[in-house]
């Protein structure tokens, strides 16, 4: 099909409210007699409390109410909770809320409110809970995950004295699965490689906090919020603060940053919803940097073993990886099975073990952050592959080739299939782009005090699913109103994939609204913006709306102007017959037609299938026009996967330590392009991102349990001028055959290929040196370079 | 108009008559949100009102605009700019001087307003995001470069690129890249879109 | 980590003149605050780690602000703001190495802001002082940074007395370099002092950074003009390339004359709690020629004394690449 719309570059409409200051973020809204509401969090890492004083607080001036986890619904623990009960797992956890007439007068009465905690021990790493006598980082456990119950899981002495203090000790799994002959695979290998390594920990850091406001009117909860999704939340937002989802009306059009920590709501928002019930006032809920960094999320940690065997062609014949995953406190963090799996994709080893346990720890509550699992085992694991060249004395390029999965690749322990992968042809456009062939001489070089390091990266995520609802209406007035429930990150994929529709239905663009970011302007069920999901998943719901939307204009053209549904066509915003150009109606008069005629032209009849969000949402419109409402039911097996290449050039100072990136260029195997300009966005952001991951940390004290890394400054985030003046970009652009138009994501492998081409070039710059770890700081390179012992231990985590 | 300023309102619950003065001042001005800024009075009614000590009564000129409005002696600019004055494109991102996202000009020179006491830019000139367009709407050049090169992703750290950038572009017409990014470097983005962002204050600079 | 962002209430006073500022320095004693650009002290307002009464906010005396050149050098009023200093055209002419290690300094807001006597005069960064511990510095008897698994990453190699806090300023070391002088006043008078005296370790008071006293405003910095067109280096490590503190900083003036080094002054910022004057370095390096050689030796030489934490080692091998750099790359 040949596209009018996909493929080229617009403005979308929501870009010139950024830059004039008009958008409006949660913090932003404003209502008469507002109040402000402030929590007050855990000083100390892992306690009990014992008992809560507000008798101080409650008589100051201005106070006007207090939540306590007894004014909240709970939920069984490990989950998050939206309030700490009797336990606290990390400083930042927080306890109560105190609502008052100011933010200061709040801040006032939390410094009055006295708590008495029982200390226990806590702890930041997670290989010392897991020694034995170590301590637990829960009272009732120290291992927990989605589908592992928390429990207490203790390694033998014997596991660590074998291991040495280089080497990941490994004891008991708690989870593990392999596929074909391991042993036989490393038997027969030319070359093997074994490494332990560890991934530091460190924070989304949103630029926008998650403040929420909220208020309530006629029953129902307005919610102003951060989020990354908007009807994917709606369930868990409402079971967070204990309402029907009916009653639930989420405001959230501009979502200031997410990367994974804002998805499906979180039990953060109901603070605000809660205290305004009880208070009977609106309440602004701003949450500060400090509370940012605690309830905002963190990506996990591993400390890790992996060995690889391969052949002489550098065919990946057996891989073994155990991680042991640092999880947060709560159960919340899956990072670790999706590192196996990363392994299985990106390599396609023929054999493959893997063994895992996730830790708690009394460090913040982590969760997934721009391809969890995924990414930090792409930055660690891609410059081993670099190692395994040199001594197979092939090329870096070669060996990347060889094991790239092509579209007959497979996943995961079961091997099952992929919808599309063209890694090879994302490597070589690559290299072209960066001039490999050349460039790899430069490796090495050395002018006075700099070094050269090339490095290459590459990257995967999961990038599209199914299942979702598509709403189209053309309104009386000719226009078409593509409502679309995912969130607005910046991604502009609300836009992009609302083309997908004003494409295939022959609409200008001009004439097309886009419905977004208030449930009260009839969204359908659609994914959360996440898992680089929403350009495939909302392609596709696009798609059969459109389809559905063109059968109705047929249908209708056919019952006003004679003959059948198959004799008419779409041309500029108009039903035409085929062979009687006279026989035409403009979309606006078959939307008033499809106002006369009811039933499943204007909504007042929907497909069964929908989900009820969308059900509901349609129901609001009935009869305002002709509406398209179809569940996306095209067939889908195997895993979409989101695939990047990475390429980097640094100059290395030896006697400083610091590097840096003269020139970077990325490319993305995400099939057809919808809005080239948004995707050189996503690729070149997300290879900062992957800067970042080389750069960011957490650092705990371990004696005290104290964060030493809160904010962006002490976090170290890439800024301007850490990050090179341009990241170049490019895109294979062939379409995945299980998508109607050939999308996939692209959002998070990107990061990952970009920390991998940094990781590479560094070790590339010291002559084949692996750190082995991330962040790689100046620091490191300089005690490397003067022959000095690292100052960290080798598995020592959430330091410098 | 701004929501903000549609939503403002008298205040219920006064409680002191010094309060209800302050009220009536600031209602007979420019239209204001209101409850939510009583103050716990913690030296009684000697709040910032030792001899000498500043007037909490302020004229601010904020985007050319001059703005009767209740200061406290410990409140910075951001939050009297988006809470008093019902300016709310400038964002607090992080209020410790960290990111940005709260830049403003003070005299035409980028400030950060989460790190400015209000009482210590009295006599000069504020201008923040919603003062960079033209008093018609007539967008900046920098905003209009940054929507050509789509600047922005998640947004919330534009307002302060754009201001950064009208502050440099005042300073120095022509920048070179270098000079550019330079000029942009206390402006820090999470979603990584930096070239974009110094593609579009280049681009800007080439415009008359 | 609690009530972060919303400062107490304090009174706010803007005197007009150093008079007036001194007025009320003495009226209000240990309740008091001097603000200049206001980066450093809001961040413990907001905090709430440091609570003053009165907060004297500096920024409006006149008389504190600007650059002359005088007969006997330059005097920079304490208030002159970073960006002052980097594009004043006296400085950038005759003490390019003043310009250029402030043009280091935070992020560019910060330095359109923050004054040079602020910089030179502000306080340690040390995490677990700043986390509101109470260590020596904060007037307690313990130092949580120097233990076995402190976090000292960033601390001190030389001169630690019980407090391994390290001077994190820019400027402070070039000024260092350049013998620039202080003027304190108070309402008993004025005195004039060099940094030796200026910057203070925590052997002569571990609480306070400088010698300036509660009763006392750092007015002016007066840089005699006897380094002035020296051959100057400046050079600045840090994680990030803006907003970071040093991890090592150096600033070195060298007054070379037919390629042998007659005289230089050498500082060095982050490895002390005062900008670190190489002394021992500076002897070495008398009446020998500028070359590779020479530079090498300096660089190793500057090291001498370093006492390394857990995990500030890397200190030393940098400070040594940092100081030969110094010497091999000066230039007027």
């Amino acid at each position: 099909m040949a596209y009018n719309l996909i493929g080229k570059d617009f403005t979308p409409m929501d870009v010139e409210a950024k830059v004039t200051g008009r958008a409006k973020y949660a913090e932003d809204f404003r209502a008469e007699n507002m109040v402000f509401c402030k929590t007050l969090t855990s000083s100390i890492p892992h306690a009990r409390i014992k008992s809560i004083d507000t008798s101080e607080a409650l008589k100051m001036q201005g106070v006007l109410g207090i939540l306590t986890a007894d004014d909240v619904p709970q939920f069984p623990p490990p989950a998050l909770p939206i309030l700490a009960k009797d336990e606290v797992f990390y400083i930042g956890d927080p306890i109560l809320a105190v609502a008052a007439e100011s933010e200061e007068i709040a801040a006032n009465a939390i410094e009055a409110i006295k708590i008495d905690f029982e200390q226990l021990p806590h702890v930041v790493d997670p290989l010392e809970s897991l020694f034995p006598g170590g301590p637990n980082a829960r009272t009732e456990g120290n291992v927990a995950a989605g589908q592992i119950k928390l429990q207490t899981v203790k390694w033998e002495a014997s596991d660590f004295a074998s291991a040495g203090d280089k080497k990941m000790p490994m004891g008991r799994a708690a989870e593990e699965w392999s596929y074909g002959n391991v042993d036989a695979g490393f038997k027969n290998a030319k070359v093997t490689i074994e490494e332990t390594f560890v991934t530091g920990t460190y924070s989304h850091n949103c630029m926008e906090t998650r403040s929420t406001f909220a208020y309530w009117q006629g029953g129902k909860c307005f919610l102003h919020g951060s989020n990354q999704s908007h009807t994917a939340a709606i369930a868990n937002i409402s079971r967070y603060i204990g309402i029907e989802p009916e009653n639930l009306v989420l405001i959230a059009e501009y979502c200031g940053g997410g990367f994974g920590s804002k998805i499906p709501g979180y039990p953060n928002m109901a603070i605000a919803a809660l205290m305004s019930k009880k208070i009977n006032r609106p309440v602004m809920h701003r949450i500060t940097r400090t509370d940012e960094y605690g309830i905002g999320g963190a990506r996990p940690g591993f400390q890790a073993y992996i060995k690889m065997g391969f052949a002489a062609s550098g065919k990946l014949l057996a891989a073994d990886m155990y991680l042991v995953q640092e999880s947060g406190p709560h159960a919340t963090a899956g990072d670790f099975r999706a590192a196996g799996n990363a392994l299985t994709m990106m390599y396609q080893p023929e054999a493959c073990k893997f063994r895992s346990v996730p830790v708690l720890t009394n460090t913040v509550p982590m969760g997934a952050h721009r391809g969890p699992g995924e990414n930090q085992f792409a930055a660690l694991v891609e410059p081993m592959f670099d190692k395994a060249a040199k001594q197979l004395n092939i090329d870096r390029m070669a060996i990347r080739r060889i094991n790239a999965p092509d579209s007959k690749g497979t996943i995961g322990k079961d091997r099952g299939p992929l919808t599309s992968a063209f890694q090879k042809e994302a490597l070589d456009q690559a290299a072209a782009m960066f001039k490999w062939n050349e460039r790899k001489n430069l490796s090495g070089q050395r002018t006075g005090s700099k070094v050269i390091g090339i490095g290459i990266g590459q990257g995967y995520h999961s990038a599209g699913t199914n299942g979702f609802d598509g709403l189209l209406r053309i309104t009386p007035d000719g226009k078409l109103h593509v409502h679309t429930g995912i969130g607005n990150l910046g991604t502009y994929s609300h836009s992009a994939t609302a083309r997908v529709a004003a494409d295939m239905l022959n609409y200008d663009w001009e004439n097309t609204i886009i419905e977004r970011g208030d449930t009260r302007k009839a969204l359908p069920f659609n994914s959360p913006q996440a898992g680089s999901l929403s350009a495939s998943t909302q392609s596709r719901t696009m798609y059969v709306a459109a389809l559905d939307m063109k059968d109705k204009l047929t249908d209708i053209a056919a019952k006003s102007l004679g003959g059948q549904p198959a004799d008419y066509v779409l041309a500029k915003e108009k039903v035409v017959h085929k062979s009687d150009a006279s026989k035409s109606m403009t979309y606006q008069q078959a939307a008033q037609k499809a106002v006369e005629l009811g039933g499943k032209y204007s909504g007042k009849e929907v497909p069964e299938d929908l989900n009820p969000i969308t059900k509901n949402s349609v129901a609001t419109i009935a009869g305002s026009g002709l509406i398209a409402a179809a569940k996306d039911n095209l067939p889908r097996v195997g895993v979409t996967p989101g695939l990047s290449v990475s390429m980097a050039q640094i100059e290395l100072d030896v006697e400083t330590g610091k590097f840096e990136i003269k020139d970077m260029i990325s490319v993305a195997d995400c099939g057809t392009v919808l809005h080239p300009l948004g995707l050189g966005h996503q690729i070149s952001g997300g290879n900062v991102m992957g800067i970042g991951m080389v750069m960011e940390r957490h650092i705990y004290d371990p004696k005290l349990g104290i964060p030493a890394s809160v904010g962006f400054h002490s976090g170290k985030l890439p800024t301007y001028l850490d990050v090179p003046v341009e990241v170049g970009w490019g895109a294979v652009d062939k379409p995945d055959p299980q998508n109607p138009i050939g999308v996939k994501g692209v959002g998070e492998p990107v990061l990952g290929s970009g920390a991998a081409a940094i990781t590479s070039a560094i070790a590339d710059a010291l002559g084949g040196h692996l750190f082995n770890r991330t962040p790689v700081t100046p620091d490191m390179i300089i005690n490397h370079l003067a022959g000095r012992p690292p100052a960290h231990k080798p598995l020592q985590v959430n330091a410098v | 108009m701004s929501d903000a300023d549609k939503n403002a309102t008298g205040s219920s619950g006064i409680r002191a008559s010094r309060r209800t003065v302050i009220k009536g001042v600031i209602a007979s001005g420019v239209a204001v949100s209101a409850a939510g800024y009583l103050v716990y009075d913690r030296y009684g009614s000697s709040l910032g009102r030792a001899k000498g000590s500043v007037e909490r009564l302020v004229t601010l000129n904020v985007n050319g605009k001059d703005r009767r409005v209740d200061v406290l002696p410990n409140e910075t600019l951001a939050h009297t700019i988006r809470y008093k004055l019902g300016l709310t494109g400038t964002k607090i991102g992080c209020d410790h001087s960290e990111c940005g996202a709260c830049t403003v000009m003070v005299d035409d020179i980028s400030t950060y307003s989460c790190s400015t006491l209000t009482h210590s830019v009295r006599s000069r000139k504020v201008t923040t995001i919603e003062g960079v367009e033209g008093p018609n709407g007539e967008l900046h050049k920098v905003q209009k470069a940054m929507i050509k090169e789509l600047g922005p992703q998640c947004g919330f750290c534009t307002s302060g690129q754009v201001v950064a950038a009208v502050a440099l572009l005042k300073q120095n017409p022509t920048p070179t890249v270098d000079e550019a990014r330079r000029g942009m470097s206390g402006n820090m983005c999470r979603c990584g879109a930096y070239d974009h962002y110094l593609k579009a204050v280049m681009t800007a600079s080439r415009e008359a | 980590m609690n009530v972060k962002d919303m400062m107490p209430q304090f009174d706010l006073f803007q005197p007009a003149t150093v008079k007036d500022a001194l007025g009320l320095l003495d009226s209000y004693g240990k309740d008091a605050w001097k603000m200049a650009g206001g980066y450093d002290s809001l961040v413990w307002f907001k905090e709430r780690i440091k609570h003053p009464k009165a907060v004297v906010d500096l920024s409006a005396i006149k008389e504190m602000q600007g650059i002359k050149e005088t007969a006997d050098g330059v005097e920079i009023g304490a208030l002159t703001t970073l960006t002052e200093v980097e594009r004043d055209p006296i400085i950038k002419a005759k003490y390019r190495l003043l310009s250029d290690a402030v043009s280091h300094v935070a992020s560019p807001q910060i330095r359109h802001a923050g004054t040079i006597g602020g910089n030179a005069s502000q306080d340690a960064r040390c995490l677990y002082y700043r986390y509101g511990l109470p260590c020596y510095r904060a007037g307690g008897n313990t130092c949580f940074a120097d233990t076995p698994e402190g976090i000292n990453r960033e601390h001190a190699l030389f001169e630690s007395d019980r407090c391994v806090a390290v001077s994190p300023s820019d400027g402070a070391p070039a000024l260092v370099a350049l013998d620039a002088k202080f003027v304190l006043q108070s309402s008993s008078g004025e005195r004039v002092v060099g940094s030796e005296e200026f910057f203070v370790g925590p052997k002569v008071d571990i609480i306070h950074m400088t010698s300036t006293k509660p009763e006392e405003i750092l007015t002016a910095i007066r840089i005699p003009k006897t380094w002035a067109n020296a051959n100057f280096y400046f050079e600045k490590v840090a994680d990030r390339n803006t907003w970071d503190f040093p991890l090592v900083n150096v600033a070195a003036a060298l007054q070379v004359q037919n390629g042998t080094v007659r005289d230089a002054r050498i500082a060095c910022g982050g490895v002390s709690a005062v900008p670190r004057r190489l002394t021992q370095v500076e002897q070495i390096l008398k009446g020998q020629p500028v070359n590779e050689q020479t530079a090498k030796i300096a660089g190793q030489s500057a090291s001498r004394g370093a006492r390394p934490l857990n995990y500030n080692g890397f200190k030393i091998p940098l400070m040594e690449n940092l100081v030969m750099r110094a010497v091999r790359d000066a230039k007027a």
